[in-house]
């Protein structure tokens, strides 16, 4: 491999890249080695517009510009030199040349790059005296968008990615010289299932999205890594937290999962954490049949007691488990367990499926359902047939996608079942059937890891504390089995000693657990979902 | 029909010289802006499926072009040249007498919608300045009097 | 009729008559016998060491040697090769490939012809400026007697070789003259610059290999391959061989084009052939090469029109445009000029191109208006110095030298303007 010295500091780089790609792969770029760019993406094709990056190469009389100036062995880079610093100086007096200046009322303020790299790298005052160049504000570019024309730097990040990455081709750029505009074909807009990219892409205030203007400055915001629960893709996320509450996701690079995408849908699913929907009381089904709010322990000891009779009369056999593949690996092992203990044989997964894509929806509209299948939850169709034909005495129910209609099409097949526990984030149909409803958390309130599409396991951390009591579906299974006493129950419920059994209950997972696998996860070993772990 | 049978067979032959298609597409614009006076975005529609490419990639290129116009234009284009060695030999002079005739300003179209006047970056002619462009035509070695003339004749 | 004063020498020699632009009358005259010559007794690098030896440069601005650039077309290639004559002149103060084109087009065809033997090119493409519309017209008429004579085509005078000619129009755009620009604008795209690497020789026309010549080069080629390299290098200077077509405007008696060896000063072309500044006035300044070169100040006229001499001088023979102004023209004016032309040209892409373009013109006119600021004209310069060499193409580069020209030789213009707040140039051309 090709080495190349860069401030004095020698790195071994892939054949074939340029400087700023090297410097990218090797984790250093704006990270150990600032070469400030704008047009530069690592996920879209080279630009070579904006002129931000040129740093001096040995032996060239110009600067060059890193992002396409290839790489050979022995390269000598600097971008520390006098030479570099005044380039990109006059790089940053000419965009703030006719850029409004408007950060006080800007959404971007405070991540945006033209005030980061203006600190950073630019002059202290301006030397324009000369009128700014007016342009369209609030330009309605479609569903999702909203573009401010003269903030727009013309990076071409945005064209670029509606044209390499969705094919969908949304924005050009019209005229020429400084009269150079992006705007759309005449009467069409902005819109396809990944628009809401192009406002991270932006390195300034011009593209911003509907949903997350004017809620927040941002600096109040804490970002969160976390993975997006939309589907099976597991998209990495940060989740925008203040105030104890979620504001926004955007996409956290994993170039073996999202690259640096995220799908709008996905996105705006931030807004199903701190959902008017949420459930949060414990509800027991009183004698006249109306649920009626309980304290945690009551609800246990209610279905405690329910469980314990039926299975004492009829075996395991008579009691069913319905798992959701919004729950992590650490609650479906631990639901595993449990139904394990009761010696219950019937469970499954409910799945909701939906549209696919080429480049990150997945079918699944869930985020762990290779998770749920490797720890034994698969098709779920024996069991609710069972359901169905009244042939169980005790279901324990994860979740309310098992009542969309590819599976038991609403409750009714549930109210003839003698007890029925479920487990929700969300108010549901579930209430009108549940002899005893717990109200659990969102993957954003909660340790676990989740299992993608391909396999890739990943974690999420609690982002947000529920104002209510609302526990882990991990947590309040366990509390159910201590309540009936089942061996390995005993004591507080324990996420991380749970995570580190993984591997004993599948060994696909062995030393995978949600410290091991950090912030991009770790693949799932050879025969992981295929093996559907050890109770298949 | 927004391109003519006539001016698609003559696109097609231009198609046929180039290794890609897109080769021909400022051929393309130039037959249909001979034939319409402009491309507007529905006409651009239908370049954008005779080439396979998305519709606002041909607006992008006609946005780019002095020669090219996605709005209704005038009869004439007068366009006088107001570089360097025209201005030195009395172009913008012209230019003024010109507006002064027509009774419209650089950039306007008289109201009849006959003359479109401009002024135009160097067309080659520095030699024979003053000069100025009636459409694909070099007027040479102007004074006030040749060029209202030269106007005035235009239908 | 060619209209404008003439010198004539090899090139123009007989564009007065009209009949050399048909095929008959240049074949009368000599014509398409260099191809010939080429074509049978000459392999293609044969051919490429003739014009390497032959020393002729470029006369499309840069004046990069044409023999080298050949050469770097790839020799063993699956991929089609072409060839691209570059034919949008738009450089303020030229006029002379429109004079080839009209003209002699089947000069440049000949020429077009021996460097894609030379290149193992299958095809051309000539990209005419949109508003050369009588040029155009001319060409493709040649181009249609040359494939009925069979000098293109699938057997070019009998060799076996193919070649094709493609003419394109332009449409109103000066970056299409920057070769990567015209290859952009062939493709049917924006005439934007490409960044470099790749280069065209290994990715050109359509991904290609190509290579891409000014008109009048290739006018030169037909005289080297038949009359040799001697004979070529014996006219001109050591450094810059040949004649060229140097186009000279503005305030003298007689604007014209003048066919001279490389070398010739500029003084003489000034004063003799083109006859001097009208009116007994003083020439004031001098731009020698199209726009894009600084200018030259009277006392610099001395200067021998080669680039080793106008290098010394901070200027370059670009073109061969030589704007001549006389001592009643205001140099902010000029300058606004020029500026106002390079913002309404810049393609936009580049940073300092973009911004810095349109920031000159805004601060030129300021001043001109009488508004101006002693830290103006620096403000100007440092500009400049900030778009020079920095940017994908030399655009930037075209539109910094001037201003840092006229502020050398012209400053106290510059600083009139400011202390007395207004223009005080009375006579000059208005803006």
């Amino acid at each position: 491999m090709p080495k190349i010295t860069i401030d004095g500091q020698t790195i071994e780089v892939s054949e074939g890249r340029t400087i700023l790609q090297a410097l990218d792969d090797a984790g250093l770029l704006m990270n150990g080695v600032d070469v400030p760019h704008y047009c530069w993406h690592p996920k879209l094709s080279i630009d070579g517009s904006c002129r931000l990056c040129q740093v001096e190469v040995e032996g060239a009389p110009k600067l060059q510009i890193a992002c396409n100036t290839p790489v050979a062995d022995g390269m000598v880079v600097r971008t520390d030199s006098e030479r570099v610093k005044t380039a990109r100086e006059g790089v940053m007096e000419l965009l703030l040349v006719n850029h409004p200046l408007d950060c006080p009322i800007c959404d971007q303020a405070g991540e945006c790059k033209l005030q980061d790299y203006a600190f950073e790298y630019g002059v202290a005052e301006s030397r324009s005296r000369e009128p700014r160049r007016a342009l369209q504000k609030n330009v309605d570019l479609g569903p999702t968008i909203v573009f401010d024309q003269e903030r727009c730097i013309l990076c071409r990040r945005c064209t670029r990615f509606c044209s390499e990455v969705t094919g969908t081709r949304e924005l050009g750029i019209f005229r020429r010289g400084d009269e150079s505009v992006i705007e759309t074909f005449p009467g069409t807009s902005l819109d396809n299932p990944y628009s809401m990219n192009v406002a991270d892409l932006c390195p300034v205030g011009a593209l911003t999205t509907k949903d997350f203007r004017f809620k927040i400055r941002v600096w109040f915001l804490e970002d969160v890594p976390g993975v997006c629960t939309g589907c099976a893709n597991g998209c990495n996320v940060h989740l925008g937290v203040a105030n104890n509450k979620v504001y926004r996701y955007v996409p956290r690079r994993n170039d073996l999962v999202n690259d640096t995408w995220i799908c709008d849908s996905g996105r705006m699913s931030y807004r199903e954490i701190g959902s008017g929907r949420r459930l949060k009381q414990v509800l027991v089904r009183g004698p006249d049949g109306v649920p009626e709010a309980r304290s945690f322990e009551a609800g246990i000891e209610e279905a405690a007691v329910r469980l314990r009779r039926i299975v004492d009369a009829m075996g395991g056999d008579a009691l069913a488990g319905i798992a959701s593949a919004h729950a992590t690996n650490e609650d479906l092992l631990t639901f595993r367990r449990f139904l394990d203990a009761l010696g219950a044989t019937a469970s499954g997964a409910a799945v909701i499926r939906g549209e696919a894509d080429d480049l990150l929806i997945k079918q699944e509209k869930a985020p762990n359902a290779a998770g749920a299948r490797a720890l034994g939850f698969g098709d779920p169709e024996q069991v609710l047939e069972r359901v169905r034909s009244c042939n169980v005495a005790a279901v324990v129910v994860m979740g309310h996608d098992v009542l969309d209609d590819v599976f038991l099409g609403g409750v009714d097949s549930l109210a003839d079942i003698d007890t029925v526990i479920a487990l929700d984030t969300d108010q549901s149909a579930l209430q009108r059937v549940a002899h005893v409803m717990f109200p659990v958390r969102h993957a954003a309130e909660k340790h676990g890891t989740l299992t993608n599409w391909s396999d890739r396991v990943q974690r999420v951390t609690p982002a947000v504390e529920p104002a209510w009591d609302a526990r882990s579906d991990g947590e309040v299974i366990h509390a159910l089995g201590a309540a009936l006493r089942l061996q390995g129950f005993e004591g507080a419920y324990d996420v991380r000693a749970v995570s580190r059994s993984l591997g004993s209950a599948n060994p696909a997972f062995a030393g995978i657990d949600l410290d091991s696998v950090g912030d991009q996860g770790l693949p799932l070993h050879d025969g992981g979902d295929a093996a559907e772990g050890a109770h298949a | 029909m927004v391109i003519s049978d006539e001016a698609r067979s003559e696109i097609d032959r231009e198609i046929a010289k180039y290794p890609e298609k897109r080769g021909a597409l400022l051929p393309a614009l130039h037959i249909l802006h001979r034939e319409l006076g402009h491309v507007a975005p529905e006409t651009a529609q239908a370049v954008a499926e005779i080439f396979d490419i998305r519709p606002i990639e041909v607006m992008e290129v006609i946005s780019f072009y002095n020669m090219f116009y996605d709005t209704p234009q005038p009869r004439h284009h007068v366009r006088v040249c107001s570089n360097l060695p025209c201005s030195l030999r009395g172009a913008r002079t012209l230019l003024r007498q010109l507006e002064s005739h027509l009774g419209i300003t650089v950039g306007q179209s008289t109201p009849d919608g006959r003359i479109g006047l401009g002024h135009e970056e160097c067309l080659g002619a520095c030699a024979y300045a003053p000069m100025m462009r009636v459409d694909h035509k070099y007027h040479e070695y102007l004074d006030a009097e040749q060029a209202k003339r030269i106007l005035d004749a235009l239908d | 009729m060619l209209k404008v004063p003439y010198v004539t020498n090899y090139l123009t020699e007989h564009f007065g008559d009209d009949a050399f632009g048909t095929l008959p009358g240049y074949e009368g005259h000599g014509g398409y016998e260099a191809a010939r010559k080429a074509l049978t007794q000459m392999s293609g690098e044969d051919v490429i060491e003739a014009v390497k030896a032959a020393g002729l440069q470029g006369r499309g601005g840069a004046g990069f040697p044409t023999g080298m650039k050949w050469s770097f077309m790839p020799k063993e290639t699956d991929q089609p090769k072409y060839l691209v004559c570059n034919a949008d002149e738009s450089e303020p103060g030229s006029f002379k490939d429109r004079i080839i084109l009209e003209r002699g087009p089947h000069l440049m065809l000949e020429g077009i012809l021996i460097g894609a033997w030379a290149t193992g090119a299958e095809k051309t493409f000539i990209y005419i400026r949109g508003e050369y519309a009588q040029a155009a017209d001319e060409v493709e008429r040649a181009v249609a007697e040359a494939y009925d004579k069979g000098y293109l085509g699938a057997d070019v005078m009998g060799s076996g070789f193919r070649h094709d000619v493609v003419v394109q129009r332009g449409a109103g755009a000066y970056i299409c003259g920057e070769e990567t620009g015209l290859l952009e604008s062939l493709e049917g795209k924006k005439g934007q610059p490409r960044k470099k690497p790749p280069f065209p020789a290994q990715y050109g026309a359509f991904g290609m290999p190509s290579t891409v010549n000014n008109v009048e080069t290739f006018a030169h080629v037909p005289h080297i391959i038949g009359r040799g390299v001697d004979w070529f290098r014996s006219i001109g200077t050591e450094k810059s061989p040949g004649t060229t077509l140097f186009g000279v405007s503005g305030h003298v008696q007689r604007p014209g084009l003048f066919e001279l060896p490389l070398g010739t000063k500029l003084h003489e072309l000034v004063y003799e052939h083109a006859g001097g500044v009208p009116g007994g006035r003083k020439v004031k300044g001098v731009i020698p090469g199209g726009m894009s070169m600084p200018i030259l100040p009277a006392e610099e006229l001395d200067v021998p029109m080669a680039n080793e001499f106008l290098r010394e001088r901070k200027t370059m023979l670009g073109t061969g445009g030589i704007m001549v102004m006389d001592d009643t023209t205001c140099m902010v004016r000029v300058a606004s000029v020029v500026a106002y032309f390079f913002r309404d040209e810049s393609c936009g892409q580049c940073t300092q191109c973009r911004e810095g373009t349109a920031w000159i013109h805004k601060v030129v006119d300021r001043i001109e208006r009488g508004a101006g600021q002693q830290e103006d004209l620096d403000l100007l310069l440092d500009l400049a110095a900030k778009m020079e060499g920095q940017t994908i193409c030399a655009f930037a580069d075209a539109a910094a030298w001037p201003i840092q020209g006229l502020l050398r030789h012209f400053r106290a213009d510059f600083e009139e303007h400011v202390r007395q707040r207004k223009c005080t140039f009375a006579e000059s051309f208005g803006l």
